[in-house]
């Protein structure tokens, strides 16, 4: 069975003042229909890259896609027509982001944005669209949609704006649901409640959706498939189950040890030295060498390669040398 | 054990804007009748939603916001009625690390002077000693001493955290208050963070006033935990008991909500205890418990009559009807 989305090799590059860095460097994931994909790593290791990606949205410039392809049920997105990417933007790939209040126009009612989502992509009256907008409110749990709809971003509070966007996301039915950081700027009940809707919308709809985040419990409620990412690579990948309990690479590792997370109280906190390297500064060798505890000779000279050496697909020399 | 800080119906009401020119004036109690205590060297944490008046309550703890009533007794003083004099005289037991480290750090300064700032504004020690404190301390917090004449965006968020505990520390304070001193830094240098708050409180002896928002984080540092809902504590316990047998619904709903790497998507997890909506507007409160309209336990008297905070085997309570959650 072919993915509904493939994306492989991915290479993103962009014009700085360093000169071009490499944001993704050959990037490969995959996403099956009614499947959560979570991908985690620190900031700046590329994941809302992928997602934008993904969606079209690189700035170019001083974005640039060097190579690798998207496709989505097969049809190529990288070099697709930007009148194609707006047919499918909204449509079949959706997007929520880490900011409900910056994502929402402040000067229109949330009905409006909603309703203007849905005009966009199919041919309904403004005010079937403007009943369909109600309709997706009261689906995503919003109290009294009729007089929410009615309501300007700013009168709502920071789970219901969540609320709103991804009433937007699903509007059209999307095959592919991105949501970057959806829940990082929310307290914990409501993104429990936020989980949770995401996912009966999922079996609702069966829609695939990418979960992106830095937080490992979330991966743990939230996915069925775990990428590791780390400077602009994916540097493991597996069942969450797998990454969760035999994570193999150093990183990955280090990322589920270092969390006080609920759930495995009895460790102490592992730290990870250091901070994940400036892009520019990426040498030839593994970009987590300077913060492993494993690293060798040749980790400082050769990138080492996503393959299955250990338990599952994880790219470290020390994994495919059999020294951890 | 002797107790550093004990906080007695601690208030805080702030005014809102009139409703007309002749309109009564609203008000805002940010933080009703709070008490607790704090021993020393121990971490109280203090958890719950965002405008549940956790910061207020620290800051107002420490008179760094003005409080409408109450007590609040460091080591035997009345902190609310010293002078002000007398109030900087005690500032140099008490210290803050802030959440944001990139707002809280003087982008001008030098980060030597950014630290000893605090021996300065006291005037402790010669210029000597100042030098030598801040050198100790840069040490202690794992900074190198070539780093002494940076400025702070020479600093990734971790080490700037590191700078604010440094500061924090330069006057030998009893007492650290931590306002969500993790919450801005990326995952891989919490840990960071957080081991060395653990190393400084048993090598120093500190307190801490932990506030945070994460479970998981409160459970590391924390001996004690206050959960906080509408300006109220609704439960407080030791960390063992809060967090293996919660007593109140809210409680026990914050726990459901906090991910947990124990449940598995893959062995069909479903969260037991959903609790929606928001809470309730702390200008006109409901009348009876707050948290009524979003309790699965919620009964005629929660409606009409509040709960008091009542010890309740191992900690204090306030819910008419406490117990496991299963109950």
């Amino acid at each position: 069975m072919s993915a509904l989305l493939a994306i492989e090799d991915l290479r993103v590059t962009f014009n700085t003042r360093y000169g071009q860095v490499t944001a993704l460097d050959g990037v490969s994931l995959h996403v099956n229909a009614g499947e959560t994909l979570g991908v985690v790593g620190e900031s700046g290791c590329g994941k809302s890259i992928t997602a934008l990606a993904t969606m079209g949205l690189i700035p170019m410039p001083p974005g640039r896609i060097a190579g690798g392809s998207i496709r989505l049920e097969g049809e190529e997105l990288v070099g697709a027509a930007p009148a194609r990417m707006r047919g499918l933007r909204g449509a079949d790939i959706a997007m929520i982001f880490q900011e409900p209040m910056t994502s929402l126009n402040p000067v229109f009612t949330v009905g409006a944005q909603i309703a203007e989502a849905i005009m966009l992509h199919q041919k309904v009256s403004p005010d079937q669209a403007f009943k369909d907008a109600i309709a997706l409110l009261d689906r995503v749990g919003i109290p009294s949609p009729d007089a929410r709809a009615r309501d300007y971003p700013h009168q709502l509070s920071g789970g219901m704006r969540q609320r709103v966007m991804i009433a937007m996301a699903v509007s059209c039915r999307p095959k592919v649901l991105i949501a970057d950081e959806p829940t990082t700027a929310l307290d914990v009940t409501v993104q429990a409640q936020i989980f949770d809707l995401l996912n009966e919308i999922q079996r609702d709809f069966g829609a695939a959706i990418i979960l992106i985040t830095h937080d490992m419990g979330a991966i743990s409620e939230m996915a069925d498939r775990v990428a590791v990412m780390y400077a602009g690579r994916v540097i493991e990948e597996a069942q969450a189950d797998d990454v969760l309990d035999f994570p193999q690479h150093p990183y990955a590792r280090g990322l589920i040890d270092c969390i006080p997370a609920l759930g495995r109280e009895d460790h102490a906190l592992r730290e990870i030295p250091g901070v994940v390297p400036p892009l520019h500064l990426l040498g030839a060798g593994c970009a987590f060498a300077d913060r492993c505890e494993h690293t060798n000779a040749r980790c400082k000279t050769e990138k080492p390669l996503l393959a299955a050496h250990g338990h599952h697909p994880a790219a470290c020399h020390a994994v495919e040398e059999g020294r951890i | 054990m002797s107790t550093l800080l004990d906080v007695r119906d601690l208030t805080v009401r702030f005014a809102m804007p009139r409703k007309g020119l002749f309109g009564p004036r609203p008000w805002l109690e940010a933080v009703r009748k709070v008490s607790f205590s704090l021993e020393k060297g121990h971490a109280l944490g203090i958890v719950g939603e965002s405008g549940s008046g956790k910061t207020t309550t620290a800051m107002a703890a420490i008179r760094l916001t003005e409080a409408a009533g109450g007590q609040v007794l460091f080591e035997g003083d009345d902190l609310l009625s010293l002078s002000d004099e007398q109030m900087r005289a005690h500032r140099r037991d008490v210290q803050l690390i802030f959440q944001d480290p990139y707002s809280s750090l003087n982008p001008r300064a030098r980060v030597a002077d950014i630290v000893r700032e605090p021996l300065d504004l006291m005037d402790i020690g010669t210029p000597d000693d100042r030098r030598a404190r801040v050198e100790e301390l840069f040490k202690l917090v794992g900074l190198r001493p070539d780093q002494l004449n940076l400025f702070p965006h020479q600093f990734s968020g971790g080490q700037r955290q590191r700078i604010s505990i440094a500061r924090a520390l330069t006057t030998n304070p009893k007492l650290l208050v931590c306002d969500e001193p993790v919450s801005a830094l990326d995952v891989a240098i919490q840990a960071q963070i957080l081991n060395l708050l653990a190393k400084l409180k048993s090598e120093l002896g500190l307190s801490y006033l932990f506030i945070s928002h994460d479970l998981g984080v409160v459970r590391h540092v924390c001996d004690d935990v206050a959960v906080m809902y509408l300006g109220q504590i609704v439960e407080h316990a030791s960390r063992t008991a809060l967090f293996e047998s919660p007593q109140h619904p809210y409680t026990q709903a914050l726990l459901s909500a906090a991910p947990s790497l124990a449940r598995r998507k893959s062995k069909g997890y479903v969260r037991p205890l959903k609790i929606s909506g928001d809470p309730p507007s702390p200008i006109n409160p409901p009348p009876g418990c707050a948290f009524a309209e979003r309790c699965p336990r919620a009964r005629d008297i929660c409606r009409k009559t509040p709960p008091v905070l009542e010890d309740r085997g191992p900690g204090r309570v306030a819910c008419h009807v406490p117990g496991p959650a299963d109950a």
